[in-house]
């Protein structure tokens, strides 16, 4: 375990400089949110503030989790590193795990500071509790596609893994209403789509009204979808790497 | 520090084997190495050197065969961080220092050693602030190199360690290695640089075309060739004389001066001075390790695939 905190505490050393990642995760998310958080009424029974500031926080913390970190790991895999971590005492699993725990450590914060935004900018005002639960929720919903990166990194080379993550990720903000409110057939399909999920979530929160279950089942669905998606990716690459 | 008192081999091979399909990349290997020996892992391009290393190194599995390193399966030995190992290529993490990668290398093995200790003693001190992905070729080599010492190990395993280095860079290595073999360390390392594992081995595993040809120290291997070199000096001789000589193998002559290979070299002599020829400054003596090398793979190659692979 020591090892894989270890690991994690040079990831997220080494994000932090990365000038790209900082302004996908963060300041692009807040530059959005400034632009459009007045531009309508409302979406999924809240005031659109408060739902722009529930999207574009799990904009940031989706990409965050996804896009970095899918291209990567394909490049680590390509130029060796994970196979010279396999020459350390490091466990088998470390370096995934230490992935994950990575993506988790650099979302929460730019989850938080768009809530911030939100805030003081947007006029989101919310009980304490109703703070904490979106941002858990936006948090866990966004890292389970840090287990969709794992299987996409593991797979292909950089060269594919650029527009495959692209794509993927267009189809689930886009789908998921990230972007704009859902509505319509379009919106229907959206609906099955964690990004969804975990944004309709949020605004139940915030609406205080009772979240059905079936969105949080949802959300567990994806993540076992992703897990075994990226165990299969990591097992069929086993010799190789 | 290396607590091995003689209870088995540091690394056994029985019978190890592994199939591509219908290449046989390794074929057969059985060999043991013993706690303390510097070993060199000696063969062409595609003898199945780095195959072995990497299933030495768990990285690989054998299709068949036993591998084990401290008595345990390969995958544990590593794990338990009794092995330091540098790769032939790559194995660097993107925007980070030298200082940071081998601080994070360090922190995962059990026994670290200092980092500024390690950083000295791969000689890339000067450059540790600066990023890895930004180093020349050399720095990169000795910053890999940096990697596999940056713990305290029982066993070192080298692929190719010298091969972008310089002449400097290359003694240096040696220089440091050799203090680590001192500790009692055991050391295999693979190369094509037959003067390196001359200098710097204890013992020499030939291998070709995955199966291992021979098992010795140095001298051993190149008496194993058989050929002796001779050379003399002989004016206004035919070469076509020289030719029929009893045990010649090949011959060159540049003006006076006479060089050959021979199987025999008591019957050679005898052949040329009975002859009536007085020649002078001959010289008798072993191949160079180089033309051993040759002689016994170029020996295998011709056998085919009825050669038994002798083990010692």
């Amino acid at each position: 375990m020591h090892g894989i905190l270890l690991l994690t505490k040079t990831e997220i050393n080494r994000l932090r400089r990365n000038r790209r990642y900082l302004i996908f995760t963060t300041a692009l998310p807040v530059v959005l949110y400034l632009l459009w958080s007045k531009a309508g009424k409302s979406a999924y029974g809240v005031d659109f503030a408060a739902y722009y500031m529930v999207a574009m926080a799990t904009f940031g913390a989706f990409a965050g989790a996804l896009n970095g970190n899918a291209i990567r790991i394909s490049e680590e895999r390509k130029v060796g590193w994970i196979r010279q971590l396999r020459l350390t005492p490091l466990p088998a699993s470390g370096y995934v795990i230490a992935k994950i725990l990575t993506a988790m450590a650099t979302t929460i914060v730019s989850i938080v500071i768009v809530m911030v935004i939100g805030r003081f900018y947007g006029g989101v005002h919310l009980a304490l509790w109703q703070w904490l639960v979106v941002a858990v929720i936006i948090w866990l919903g966004s890292t389970i596609f840090a287990a969709l990166a794992v299987a996409i990194g593991y797979r292909y080379p950089p060269d594919q893994a650029q527009p495959i993550t692209l794509f993927v990720y267009l189809v689930f903000t886009i789908l998921g209403g990230v972007w704009f409110p859902l509505t319509g057939a379009l919106g229907n399909i959206g609906k099955a789509t964690p990004t969804y999920e975990a944004i309709k979530i949020s605004t139940d929160v915030i609406g205080n009204v009772s979240v059905p279950g079936y969105l949080i089942l949802g959300l567990f669905v994806w993540l076992a979808v992703f897990a075994a998606l990226a165990t299969l990716s990591v097992r069929s690459m086993a010799e190789t790497v | 520090m290396t607590s091995h008192s003689g209870t088995g081999p540091v690394v056994s091979f029985e019978n190890v084997s592994k199939h591509y399909g219908q290449l046989k990349a390794v074929d057969g290997l059985s060999l043991d190495l013993r706690a303390g020996e510097t070993v060199a892992l000696l063969g062409p391009n595609g003898a199945g050197k780095s195959t072995s290393l990497d299933m030495l190194l768990a990285l690989r599995k054998p299709t068949a065969g036993k591998i084990q390193m401290f008595g345990n399966d390969p995958y544990h030995a590593v794990k338990s961080g009794r092995v330091g190992a540098m790769l032939q290529s790559g194995g660097l993490m993107p925007e980070v220092t030298v200082r940071e990668l081998v601080t994070l290398v360090a922190g995962l093995h059990p026994r670290p050693v200092p980092v500024d200790t390690t950083l000295r003693r791969a000689g890339i001190a000067d450059i540790a602030d600066q990023r890895v992905d930004r180093l020349s070729g050399g720095q990169t080599q000795r910053v890999r190199f940096s990697l596999a010492i940056a713990g305290e190990s029982d066993l070192i395993v080298l692929d190719e360690p010298t091969t972008a280095m310089d002449v400097e860079t290359r003694r240096r290595f040696w220089a440091q290695m050799k203090e680590e073999v001192a500790e009692g360390r055991t050391l295999l390392f693979a190369t094509h640089y037959l003067e390196e594992a001359d200098q710097a081995a204890d013992r020499i595993l030939v291998i070709n075309r995955g199966r291992l040809l021979a098992d010795g120290t140095p001298d051993d291997i190149k008496k194993r060739a058989g050929a002796k070199r001779m050379s003399f000096h002989l004016d206004g001789v035919d070469e076509s004389v020289l030719l029929r000589l009893p045990g010649i193998v090949s011959l060159e002559t540049r003006h006076d001066f006479v060089q050959l290979q021979t199987d025999d070299s008591d019957a050679t002599l005898y052949a040329l001075l009975d002859a009536g020829y007085r020649p002078s400054e001959v010289e008798i003596g072993s191949l160079g390790l180089e033309q051993a090398f040759l002689a016994i793979t170029a020996e295998d190659d011709r056998a085919g695939e009825t050669e038994s692979a002798p083990a010692r």
